[in-house]
């Protein structure tokens, strides 16, 4: 008799791509139709969907140096509560105690250029995590699904 | 069908841009390069009519945000219409609907460019 799995664990599965961001699109539709699978209405998906190129271009450009021979993983996990996407990488790593969001009001009264995507990530993801799993460095999105 | 395409054409003094598709860190050299044209023509008064963006990423906002300066110098202005509500989500989360004037279609943002006093 097959023992029914425990509705918290995550089903999952993974996409490799190399380090260009030809591929973006890609990956952010999938994103986008991960999140209507997990539950998600069409403007959460769409900030999954941004929030993932984000994290991915920043894999792309800044950790790999925008060298295109190498490897970025993507893993998507569903579970009851949340659609997760954890994005691995080989590159230079970021870390929690790196990362600096720009102020958005202070953003605003002086206008300059880059320094938004990690703001976007934290606004659109009700999680986000920087580490190193088995040796890899990761980046952990999490949308809960309300 | 490609990533992004860009349509530009002209509305009196106003520069419409209109780019269909996704403008993100692989096709945001095409947008910063149809703007910087705009720019170097001396074309200060821009809208961007969003109506066929599917989505900007910090890459095409970095962009617009790297010409406003120069744009604003000379008189004009980057003003925006036609967002969708995911697209406004992304401005409006970054504070660029305090940063830019933002309308509902073109024809509004048209009307205010070329209001008196107003741009170029």
């Amino acid at each position: 008799m097959a023992v029914p799995m425990p509705s918290a664990d995550p089903a999952e599965f993974q996409l490799v791509i190399p380090s260009e961001t030809k591929y973006l699109n890609l990956v952010t539709g999938l994103a986008k139709r991960a999140a209507l699978v997990a539950g998600l209405d069409d403007a959460a998906a769409a900030k999954v969907s941004i929030a993932v190129d984000e994290a991915v271009t920043n894999v792309i450009l800044h950790a790999y140096n925008g060298e295109p021979a190498h490897q970025v993983e993507l893993e998507l996990r569903f579970t009851d509560q949340a659609l997760e996407v954890h994005i691995f990488h080989m590159g230079q790593g970021l870390r929690e105690d790196q990362v600096v969001l720009p102020d958005p009001k202070e953003y605003v009264m002086h206008p300059r250029k880059g320094g938004l995507g990690l703001l976007l990530m934290t606004r659109f993801m009700d999680e986000v995590r920087f580490g190193e799993t088995s040796g890899r460095n990761e980046c952990c999105l999490i949308k809960k699904i309300s | 069908m490609p990533d992004l395409s860009i349509e530009v054409r002209d509305a009196g003094t106003v520069a419409v841009v209109l780019p269909a598709g996704f403008i993100n860190a692989h096709t945001v050299r095409d947008f910063e390069g149809a703007l910087e044209k705009l720019v170097a023509e001396r074309r200060f008064l821009i809208l961007l009519n969003c109506e066929r963006l599917s989505y900007i990423s910090s890459a095409g906002l970095g962009a617009i945000m790297g010409l406003i300066e120069t744009v604003r110098e000379n008189g004009g202005d980057i003003l925006l219409s036609d967002l969708s509500e995911n697209v406004f989500a992304i401005f409006d989360t970054l504070g660029f609907t305090q940063l830019y004037r933002v309308y509902k279609r073109e024809d509004e943002a048209l009307a205010a460019a070329t209001a008196p006093g107003q741009g170029a």
